[in-house]
């Protein structure tokens, strides 16, 4: 069996409590030990180099209805002016374009060579979890999952406003997970995107929806207790009532007292963190959030850090997206109600330096990335494309790496902020090991990939090589070389082998006896009956364009947080 | 070839792939001769549709008029796009797999994609692409519309089930206005399908005066309450019901409304647009049938432009206008043409195409591709939805919807014929 030897690489894999420099030896898509007296078959000279596993971005919207939306609207985003944007140069590539929304096979290369091996759609709408799961399959390379949306579909919410038993309402859950093959359960503004259907327009924490009369409380609590329950390993994504609203960290905060005890993930907390101080009632609420967090060892975060540029908001919150489309750039902007379901928003937007709100929101990503202090409980994300696109994460690392560089770009933006932000007296600037463990050990962990985000005997080989460059933009953007179960896909930031990557899903137990239930939901609402909603192995395995199927195994877990 | 599964067992939900609603309350039986009929639902469409199936062999692939093997029929369509500089892949009636396929096909031989009577999808996405707009699907529309406004066509004819798909369970009031009809015959027969499905319902019709573009901007600027000169006491009533309704639906089919259908769609979110700052409201285009709706989702998601692109040496050029099938083919712009259509009698081939042709269609196709004087290739294909699984976008784009397999059928699928020409036309 031929054998690859990484040699001499400074390997970085925090999850094993590992920094030192060593030898990687890559066999049969696993990170293998030598027996004594045993030679690989090929060395690679790692030396001056980063080892690290390959990148996990566990909140990307690389795939589904909305996302392809936001390709439909931004033509802009696939041309230069009238003329078309130059083809791949590279053979290995088909015809694919775009940025802030990229064509899934452009997703794959690009994050391909920056050493990313898996993203994870966060927003799957249930109708259109086949589309996702497609689209998925298109983007080459990178192992892919997704999380199902729940908390807006009339079945939970009605069940919670008829109080049925809880187990009833888990077993929905449960059948929700398998039936979509999702890998975890998001709810985007708990109750809200169903309430805006009913022309509400505003959905605090304890407030109730105007048909269901549940509030955003009752359904945070009740989803983050199934999904512990059920066994996922990912804890409920959370996507927070009052999105980009002044003064919603006190909704921020509720939320995180909803949970009752129960682990959930924050998302994109980033635009779930403003306070109402200051001339402009707009201010940074960081410091409250992650104090939060830093109290609360069930809650973890990613961030959604903005970055400035062209980008386009994709989100399943139609309430705060109507909210938001005024402000739309270009000025154009798609919503949609979806099949008692589930809701889009699209909105395009331009983040740019000298806006007060803009400036105030990329600060406040950083300040929020400095002042939490575990980071095993933080997930470097741009919320791509909500934030800005994938692509800019090496520039991210390397402000936080690197205190002169983001003082330097600080002092750029809207001066009420340069002067008066408190990210200008943060001092700390992440390591290595952090950064290994914000963009691949921690969202394993988050994940429960078990053979993922870590260099172990055993593991998957998703290994990325960087060079050690003091300029950490230019060694995360094109890393020496990306393996991606052992084969190599990238050289010096060129795409080299294109396989297909996996899907994650995960298999939770529930009472099938709920199928009923739901199939009587199904005849009275006109959406697709149970039995044919159901995704198969084999459905998936053709949706996910024949890559390996990676089930999750769950165990029921009644009872405790 | 025989039904599956043996007739002694409750005949399988079938999902109908014949239009953009793509029913999955259906069931099948077929007869002796193996032509499959609905049971426990009518749906002229669909029924005219089966009608082209029985057990009959399917006729043999054709080079030139002549039959050969399917291994021949396939190198000769790879000879003739290996020699095209301009080909163009048109009609991409298939499913999302089939897709995937002539995708790859389009980068092989550097082709422009649009699907059949592409003009009307296009005009919507150029709508969209200017203002963007507010939509719903079928189930949004069954729980809660309380006011319909169809504009412009009479869709029941093309989409014969549309109002049983979106009559509630409980039967509650719902007011449905027909705008802007043609004909007073359009307007009786429209009412008799609403009546079948919806009695509870009731049914205004509005002419559209003069013209609809001219209706849709009264009326966008009387719900937005600004002073129309010559309003008609109709158009203000309806703009005072549309301000007044819960759950507003605009309905429309892209496809039929008349000449520059992307002004009117613009008026028509703008109403929308204008009745969400207060009440709700929401847009419905019906179109996309025969995998249209899923020839444009794979294109955009695959490559980030939609269809009507040209996959060409400086890039992909996108270009709503001049890379339609009608007008590249009335133009001369193309020099070999790829017609997919796997559903049945439509989409046809354009009749007024006389260059090199690779017809990858349903058998009933057969002739369509012989005595032409240019370099002609037919291979019969499947099904989806009868012959084999697959998955077709339902008109909103949103649902996906999964389709099986009615019969056990031995022609290969619009995926794996074409994916055998690309193999040769990416090796030559």
């Amino acid at each position: 069996m031929s054998s690859l030897l990484l040699r001499g690489g400074r390997v970085i894999d925090p999850a094993n409590g590992v920094d030192a420099v060593r030898d990687i030896v890559i066999r049969d898509g696993r990170i293998v030990e030598l027996a004594p007296g045993e030679h690989a078959g090929r060395e690679l000279d790692a030396s001056g180099c980063v080892v690290m596993a390959g990148g996990i971005d566990l909140h990307s919207h690389i795939g589904g209805g909305k996302v392809n939306l936001a390709r439909l609207l931004l033509p802009e985003d696939h041309r230069n002016g009238l003329e078309p944007l130059p083809l791949p140069d590279n053979p290995l590539e088909h015809a694919s374009l775009g940025c802030c929304t990229p064509g899934t096979l452009t997703t794959g290369y690009r994050y391909a060579e920056m050493g990313y091996t898996a993203a994870f759609e966060p927003a799957m709408v249930f109708s259109n979890a086949r589309h996702a799961h497609f689209e998925m399959g298109d983007v080459p390379i990178l192992d892919h999952g997704a999380y199902v949306m729940l908390g807006n579909d009339e079945t939970v919410l009605e069940m919670i406003a008829r109080g049925e038993d809880f187990e009833r309402i888990r077993d929905v859950v449960g059948w929700t997970i398998r039936a979509s093959r999702a890998m975890g359960v998001k709810v985007v503004n708990p109750g809200g995107i169903s309430a805006f259907k009913f022309n509400q327009r505003a959905l605090d924490v304890d407030a109730e929806h105007a048909h269901w009369r549940v509030t955003p409380r009752s359904i945070v609590r009740t989803l983050a207790r199934a999904v512990g329950e059920l066994g996922l390993a990912h804890p409920l994504h959370i996507h927070a009532s009052n999105l980009g609203v002044a003064g919603n960290i006190a909704s921020t905060l509720a939320t995180i007292d909803a949970l009752d005890g129960h682990r959930g993930h924050l998302t994109h907390v980033q635009f779930h963190a403003y306070g109402t101080e200051g001339p402009k009632k707009f201010s940074s609420a960081a410091q409250q959030l992650a104090d939060a967090v830093n109290a609360n060892p069930n809650v973890s975060i990613d961030v959604g850090q903005i970055i400035f540029g062209q980008t386009v908001t994709a989100s399943g919150d139609t309430m705060r997206q109507y909210a938001n489309a005024h402000l739309a750039n270009p000025r154009k902007w798609i919503g949609a109600d979806i099949e008692c379901d589930a809701g889009c928003g699209v909105v395009p937007f331009r983040y740019r330096e000298e806006s007060y709100v803009n400036a105030l929101q990329w600060a406040i990503g950083l300040e929020l990335f400095l002042s939490v202090k575990d980071p095993w409980r933080i997930v470097l994300t741009t919320d791509h494309p909500n934030g800005g696109p994938f692509t800019s994460y090496p520039h991210l690392i390397r402000l936080l790496m690197d205190k002169t560089f983001r003082n330097e770009q600080l002092a750029k933006l809207h001066p009420d902020i340069a002067s008066g932000s408190p990210l200008a007296a943060m001092t700390r600037e992440l390591d290595l090991n952090e950064i290994a463990i914000l963009t691949r050990a921690g969202p394993a962990r988050l994940l429960g990939l078990r053979d993922r985000g870590h260099l172990g005997p055993g593991a998957a080989a998703d290994i990325a090589v960087y060079r050690d460059l003091p300029d950490r933009e230019a060694m995360f953007a094109k890393p020496a070389w990306v393996f991606k179960d052992g084969r190599l896909v990238a050289e010096n930031g060129r795409i080299v082998a294109v396989p297909t990557g996996g899907v994650h899903f995960s298999e939770p137990e529930y009472d099938r006896g709920i199928e009923k239930t739901l199939a009587d939901a199904a005849r009275r609402r006109g959406v697709l009956d149970p039995t044919r909603a159901a995704i198969s192995r084999d459905e998936l395995c053709t949706c996910a364009n024949h890559g390996a199927l990676l089930p999750h195994e769950c165990k029921l877990k009644v009872g405790a947080p | 070839m025989s039904a599956l599964p043996s007739s002694s067992s409750p005949p399988p939900a079938w999902t109908c792939p014949f239009c953009a609603l793509l029913c999955d309350d259906l069931s099948l039986q077929f007869d002796a001769r193996g032509t499959p009929a609905l049971i426990g639902a009518q749906c002229p469409r669909a029924s005219a549709a089966l009608a082209r199936f029985d057990d009959a062999a399917p006729p043999p692939p054709c080079v030139d008029g002549q039959p050969v093997a399917l291994e021949q029929a396939i190198e000769s369509a790879a000879g003739l796009l290996r020699r095209a500089r301009a080909p163009l892949i048109g009609g991409l009636g298939s499913d999302v797999s089939g897709a995937r396929a002539w995708m790859r096909l389009a980068d092989a031989c550097g082709a422009i994609c649009d699907v059949a009577g592409g003009a009307g999808q296009s005009a919507g996405l150029r709508a969209m692409q200017d203002r963007g707009g507010y939509f719903t699907t079928l189930a949004e529309i069954r729980e809660r519309a309380d006011l319909i406004v169809v504009v412009g066509s009479a869709p029941g004819e093309r989409f014969p089930r549309l109002w049983e798909r979106i009559a509630p369970s409980e039967p509650r009031a719902i007011d449905i206005v027909l705008l802007g009809l043609p004909t007073g015959t359009e307007v009786d027969d429209e009412r008799a399908r609403i009546a079948r499905a919806l009695p509870s319902a009731t049914v205004a019709a509005h002419a559209a005066a003069p013209d609809l573009h001219a209706e849709a901007a009264t009326l966008s600027a009387l719900v937005a309450q600004r002073q129309v000169a010559g309003a008609s006491a109709a158009q203000r009533a309806l703009a005072e019901r549309l301000r007044g309704a819960r759950y507003v639906v605009l309905m429309w089919e892209s496809g039929v409304l008349p000449p520059q259908p992307e002004l009117v769609i613009e008026l028509l979110q703008r109403t929308i647009s204008t009745l969400n700052q207060s009440t709700r409201a929401a847009g419905i285009s019906l179109g996309g049938s025969h995998g249209a709706a899923s020839a444009q989702q794979v294109h955009t998601w695959q490559t980030g432009l939609p269809l009507r692109t040209r996959h060409g040496p400086l890039g992909l050029e996108h270009d709503s206008w001049r890379h339609g099938v009608a007008t590249l083919v009335a133009d001369g712009a193309v020099d070999a043409l790829v017609w997919i259509a796997s559903h049945g009698g439509e989409p046809a081939p354009p009749p007024d195409w006389a260059g090199p042709l690779v017809l990858i269609g349903h058998p009933s196709f057969a002739a369509a591709a012989q005595g032409r004087s240019a370099p002609s290739v037919f291979i019969p294909v499947a099904t989806p939805g009868i012959d084999h699984a697959g998955h077709q976008f339902r008109t909103e784009f949103s649902v996906l919807m999964p389709l099986a397999a009615a019969r056990a059928q031995t022609l290969p699928s619009v995926a794996e014929v074409v994916g055998r020409i690309t193999s040769k036309v990416a090796g030559a």
